[in-house]
């Protein structure tokens, strides 16, 4: 069987940091009732760390995934999760506390992602409702 | 084959971790589906088709315990089975205890055959429940199986770190307070033999509970001071209670804060994302100190201490008798468990060795010493003859994909996993049968790579045929690429007055497409209200290398001084993004972010906007250009130029008539079909006076790089060399393009290494320097410009090349924006 480079790529942690503030920015911003544009400044931080910041090197960026509302199961290895209720069947990601944070780079011109930090999770069933 | 065991287990309560001694040193293995963690929670959950130790387990453990068992270490060596629902079976702690060791093997990534361990058991364990331990091991495929306690490992693992592995007679306790369980034990060496001489512990003490505390004990109560709640803590904590989910996030940043508090002295506790009995939105920030935590836990840390004193009592003991308190589990990073327990003990705590490793380094180490008793015979791979037939898609944009595998061959007693390369999916290990079928999740935008390994009964790895699974994310095949480059027509800095083009997307990129913003800062102000204030945005389809008023204008946006909210400076920056749809849907949005205001504005390729006073504008502009080449070329005597162009001047006046008498609501296509004759216009002039260009920037090339060589060989290193070189070996390759703008980009290049160059030599940097002195009372900050001079007069006397480099980058700053430029220019001709 042909193994597959295992890959372990070590992110400074204050780059992590920085995106999950961000990504705290950005839940707080959709909870905002007036108009805002925090969104384009928000798009603007995340565009650059995903394009800008390594230019010139095989590395392409880091991006984060926000999976609420996505279904959760124990196969979920993006997740840290936490179970909420007292159901465990048919669960969907009700809280997110750390995003998925993805490293980009490419490779033979495929672009790799690899996850350097899973998201931080609340979950719980569909099928009760509190 | 090694001779020695050398693989230790810590089979722990709550986690357990692998080590190997491998030449002199001990590799922890990392939890290759945790991140690097070291660790694997030792949580066993079942289900129909597959079993999952670990992480995943974990998380269901509280809420399904009918299919998922922890903490069966405390029950080895009972009657007591656990009942699985979901396999309808019993399971046993040693059945149990075998999986997590199972999967502990899929940690080693060395490819060694793991026939003999060291598996690590804690003081208490008698006779049966050591005898239980080792049949695990035996369960788990190790054919010999040697034990060690724990603290004996722990031991170890200190006296290797110190490189004695002699040690002193004496005696010092082993304190371990894990996420879990607490256990002390005391050791005593003599004669190099260390045997644990009395233990005590407290199955149900560790850092979970006080992360619970923090939570019960201080951010419920503060909450309930600030807004209103009438049973908070009851609504959190019960499963079915309305705040249920608010628990667990404030129980991980509870632990989050206790971390933090480890390093710092106070930590935040955001809370937030709730509503309370009034309808107020909860959104608050607590503070916790390091004090405050430390009374928390204060009782629990007591009660520990009580254990070693009721040990050292029993022993005889006096606090001088004992040489130090050995800290292991991660609840000893907790720096007052560390002190409290110096203190009151008056026994020096010890926090050399990793307390989260140390127990499986220890074991290791042991096992390194350990013959190795088992015939070469036996040590056989298990060999199988099964082939594995794969299908699925190759490129997809969906969210999951179906893989699919058909299996000949004995299957019997073999099992397979399925993982993503990037650690974000685990199938489980699950019994394998003749069909493989799992909907493998995509990551979007990557190239998704999986692994399915299979294994025997006991874990060990397979060997097969199969490659690994790479599914394409990143496109969709069918995609449609754009048949021309698409540019943004900007102003032009080398050429004031003119423009030029950036390239957006280029020639066969894939549709759709979405431009990051590209800001700029305007060239003029706006006034609020001015109708005749505006900006131009104008994009372009076309070779990005040719005049802009050669290329076709696919969109077209103006902003005028009416539509905006507030007057825009000068040098304030617009933002502007372009996409383009799979079906060529053009949309340009425009944000000035002076005015926060954002001007968006979609294109139908179809419907060609071209706005009568702008057309006016390019075709006078063009006309004025054709103008200035004809007298260009016919002073330089280039009468084939001039001949060519003069061709050109007489169509231009028509077009330029034509244009003029357009009126501002013309409804025809006139407007279309002049615009398309200014184009070809342009095209001709560009094609007419391109060798004139092209002559201009090969000088300009060949000027630069001739400084270059000269600089390279006085000053270079290898590096500039290599890109001077390989910038030189490209020529043919650029001339060749023939485009002005691929010769300057080489010239920009070239001129990059001369600067690097020159910024180490010492006469450019005196230069400089002498030109920032002289240049004083432009810096915007004196004291430090005059500290600066006085460190940079000094530099210079002492001949600090480099550190006057430094000082002279701290002057330019102090000086406005273009003082580098100007000051790099100061007798140097280029």
């Amino acid at each position: 069987m042909k193994e597959i480079k295992k890959i372990t790529i070590k992110v400074p942690q204050a780059y992590l940091d920085f995106m999950n503030q961000i990504f705290e920015i950005e839940k707080k911003s959709t909870n905002l009732k007036e108009e805002n544009s925090i969104q384009r400044n928000l798009n603007k931080m995340k565009g650059i760390l995903e394009e800008e910041f390594f230019k010139g090197s095989s590395t392409i960026g880091l991006t984060y995934h926000n999976p609420i509302g996505e279904n959760y199961s124990d196969t979920r290895t993006d997740c840290e999760a936490t179970i909420a209720g007292t159901e465990v069947e048919n669960l969907e990601i009700i809280e997110v506390i750390k995003p998925i944070i993805f490293y980009a780079y490419q490779e033979n011109e495929k672009v790799i992602k690899v996850i350097v930090q899973p998201a931080v999770v609340i979950v719980q069933s569909k099928n009760i409702t509190l | 084959m090694e001779n020695t065991i050398n693989l230790g287990i810590d089979l722990g309560t709550t986690n357990s971790a692998i080590a190997k001694f491998v030449k002199g040193e001990v590799i922890i293995f990392s939890n290759p589906q945790d991140y690097g963690r070291n660790t694997l929670p030792s949580v066993v959950s079942f289900k129909k088709d597959k079993i999952t130790v670990g992480n995943k387990a974990k998380e269901f453990l509280e809420k399904d315990p009918k299919s998922v068992v922890g903490v069966f270490k405390r029950k080895m060596g009972t009657s007591e089975s656990f009942k699985i629902k979901s396999i309808n079976e019993s399971k046993t702690p040693i059945e149990l205890s075998a999986q997590v060791l199972k999967e502990l093997k899929t940690f080693v990534n060395t490819g060694d055959t793991l026939d003999a361990v060291v598996i690590t058991i804690p003081a208490s364990f008698d006779t049966i429940q050591s005898n239980a331990t080792k049949e695990a091991g035996i369960q788990a495929g190790f054919k010999q199986v040697v034990l060690l306690q724990e603290p004996i490992a722990a031991s170890l693992a200190y006296a290797n770190m110190k490189k004695e592995r002699e040690m002193k007679d004496g005696q010092w306790l082993v304190y371990d307070l894990g996420g879990g369980t607490f256990d002390v034990a005391l050791i005593k060496i003599k004669e190099g033999e260390m045997k644990v001489l009395d233990h005590e512990g407290d199955n149900f003490l560790g850092g979970a509970d006080f992360d619970n505390m923090i939570v019960e004990k201080f951010v419920i109560p503060k909450i309930c001071e600030k807004y209103s709640f009438s049973n908070l803590e009851d609504e959190m904590k019960s499963a079915t209670g309305k705040f249920n989910a608010k628990y667990y996030v404030l129980l991980r940043r509870a632990e989050e804060a206790k971390i933090t508090l480890s390093s710092k002295t106070s930590a935040e506790i955001v809370i937030d994302g709730f509503e309370d009995e009034e309808g107020n939105e909860v959104d608050m920030e607590i503070v916790i100190t390091r004090s405050e935590f430390n009374e928390l836990i204060k009782p629990n840390i007591d009660g520990t201490i009580e254990m070693i004193k009721k040990i050292i009592t029993r022993n005889s003991l006096k606090p001088v008798d004992v040489q130090f308190t050995l800290m292991v589990g991660g609840s000893t990073y907790i720096p007052y468990v560390r002190s409290r327990v110096e203190e009151v003990l008056q026994i020096p705590a010890n926090c050399e060795i990793d307390p989260t490793t140390a127990v499986a380094i220890g074991a290791a180490y042991y096992a390194a010493t350990k013959p190795k008793e088992i015939s070469k015979g036996d040590n056989n791979k298990k060999k199988t003859s099964i082939s594995i037939k794969v299908s699925y898609n190759k490129a997809s944009k969906e969210k999951e994909e179906l893989f699919a595998a058909r299996i000949t061959g004995d299957v019997t007693g073999l099992s397979y996993r399925i993982l993503r390369e990037d650690g974000g999916y685990d199938s489980g290990i699950k019994k394998l049968g003749d069909r493989i079928n799992e909907d493998l999740p995509l990551v979007d935008g990557a190239y998704n790579f999986f692994t399915l390994a299979v294994y025997d009964d006991q874990n060990n790895l397979i060997e097969t045929d199969i490659e690994p699974i790479g599914i394409n994310s990143c496109f969709v095949i069918s995609g449609q690429p754009i048949p021309e480059d698409i540019c943004l027509e900007v102003d032009d800095y080398d050429n004031p007055g003119k423009t030029r083009l950036k390239l957006v997307f280029q020639k066969n990129s894939i549709l759709p497409l979405r431009s990051q913003g590209i800001s700029f800062p305007l060239n003029k102000g706006m006034i609020k209200g001015n109708d005749d204030d505006f900006i131009y945005i104008n994009v372009l389809e076309g070779s990005h290398l040719a005049l802009p008023e050669a290329n076709k204008g696919i969109g077209f946006m103006e902003i005028r001084g009416t539509q905006i909210k507030r007057d825009i400076a000068k040098g304030s920056d617009i933002e502007i993004t372009i996409s383009i749809s799979e079906s060529r849907d053009l949309t340009i949005s425009a944000y000035l972010n002076m005015a926060d205001q954002e001007f968006k504005q979609p294109f139908n390729p179809k419907e060609r906007h071209t706005p009568i006073e702008f057309l006016k504008e390019q075709v006078e502009d063009l006309s004025d250009k054709l103008e200035l080449e004809i007298q260009e070329a016919t002073d330089k005597e280039d009468y084939e130029t001039a001949g060519a162009l003069n061709k050109l001047k007489k169509e231009m006046e028509t077009v330029s008539e034509e244009t003029e008498n357009l009126t501002s609501d013309d409804v025809t296509d006139k407007r279309y079909q002049l615009e398309d004759k200014k184009r070809k216009i342009a095209q001709e002039i560009d094609s007419a006076t391109k060798n004139k260009r092209i002559q201009q920037v090969k000088a300009h090339y060949f000027e630069v790089k001739e400084e270059c060589l000269k600089m390279l060989d006085e000053n270079g290193n290898d590096h500039e060399r290599k890109t001077y070189n390989d910038i030189v070996a490209q020529e043919d390759a650029f001339f060749a393009t023939n485009s002005p703008l691929k010769i300057q980009e080489k010239s920009d290049e070239m001129h990059s290494i001369l600067s690097r160059i020159r910024w180490r030599t010492p006469d450019f940097l005196t230069s400089i320097f002498q030109w920032c002195k002289n240049n004083q009372t432009r810096m915007n900050d004196q004291t430090q410009a005059k500290s600066l001079i006085d460190a940079g007069n000094f530099a210079i006397e002492s001949q600090n090349w480099e550190r006057l480099s430094e000082i002279n980058s701290g002057l330019l700053n102090l000086m406005p924006k273009d003082a580098e430029k100007e000051a790099t220019r100061i007798g140097f001709g280029l």
